[in-house]
């Protein structure tokens, strides 16, 4: 059977994602990842710092990231290798309806049955994460 | 003496061994609002970025260490990098191993780059985490 892997080439482009984070996502974060840095549940912590609101943990939001690649490949075991910049951080409002990070990718590169895919994020129109890039097997 | 050059190539012991949990992982995939099947069922493996847990945990040995006289507080994530061999799955036995790779300082900034080494007790390696971290050093007035 044909899968989509097998037509992936240079400019494919991933199906894109939101996702959005509340408070209780970073407290729930927070929790899963063992990362209690108060910055990032604090809003008094994040004002000695400098920072006008809590923000995300980068970790949190270099794991969603990579879901617009897992998602697509399917076997999470398939990713190889994954480096990000954290550019800006990601403010994170106690609203109910919190901070969207938007997140695409696009296939720059396909050697030896391994895809190399340049991802973005951008929370309000600003790259939330630099020089994105994983590398995943389609073989 | 804090941080220098001199402290590259420093190694620290391992972590003490972590064992990989379905109910963590569940919790970790939750975390990212993730729902794959990958990672629940009877044999579960981790989300990738899962390994942040036991590098995280490395971490501990590099604020402990007197001679660098780093603080947790003042220190920002700038760029995080993972090399797989394979994923974590539920069961594994792992442990972290830290090492100091680059060093670079400008005034009171300084540049970290550590790498953690994630294998199982046996030996087998798993995963590679690369960190560089800014340390901004406080400078007494």
């Amino acid at each position: 059977m044909m899968s989509a892997l097998d037509a992936v080439e240079p400019g494919t482009v991933l199906p894109s994602l939101t996702v959005r984070f509340t408070r209780t996502d970073l407290v729930r974060y927070a929790g899963a990842s063992t990362d209690f840095n108060p910055i990032h549940h604090s809003d008094r912590a994040a004002a000695e710092l400098g920072l006008d609101d809590v923000i995300a943990h980068g970790m949190l939001t270099m794991g969603t990231a990579l879901r617009v690649v897992t998602d697509w490949v399917g076997d999470p075991g398939r990713v190889l290798s994954y480096a990000v910049r954290f550019t800006r951080p990601v403010r994170v409002p106690d609203t109910a309806d919190g901070t969207a990070v938007d997140i695409e990718g696009v296939v720059k590169a396909v050697a030896d049955g391994v895809a190399t895919v340049s991802i973005e994020a951008r929370c309000g129109g600003e790259k939330v994460l630099g020089g994105a890039v994983a590398e995943v097997r389609v073989d | 003496m804090p941080i220098s050059e001199s402290h590259v190539g420093r190694v620290y012991p391992a972590t003490e061994p972590y064992v990989v949990s379905a109910a963590k992982v569940h919790e970790f995939a939750a975390a990212l609002q993730d729902d794959s099947p990958a990672y629940t069922g009877s044999d579960p493996i981790a989300p990738p970025t899962f390994a942040m847990v036991i590098g995280a945990a490395a971490w501990g040995a590099l604020f402990s260490d007197p001679e660098l006289g780093l603080e947790l507080r003042r220190t920002v994530h700038g760029e995080q990098r993972f090399d797989w061999d394979r994923p974590l799955r539920t069961g594994d036995a792992v442990t972290g191993t830290l090492s100091i790779t680059k060093f670079r300082a400008r005034g009171a900034t300084e540049m970290i780059t550590i790498a953690v080494e994630v294998a199982t007790t046996e030996g087998e390696r798993i995963c590679t985490a690369t960190s560089t971290l800014i340390h901004n050093r406080e400078v007494a007035a």
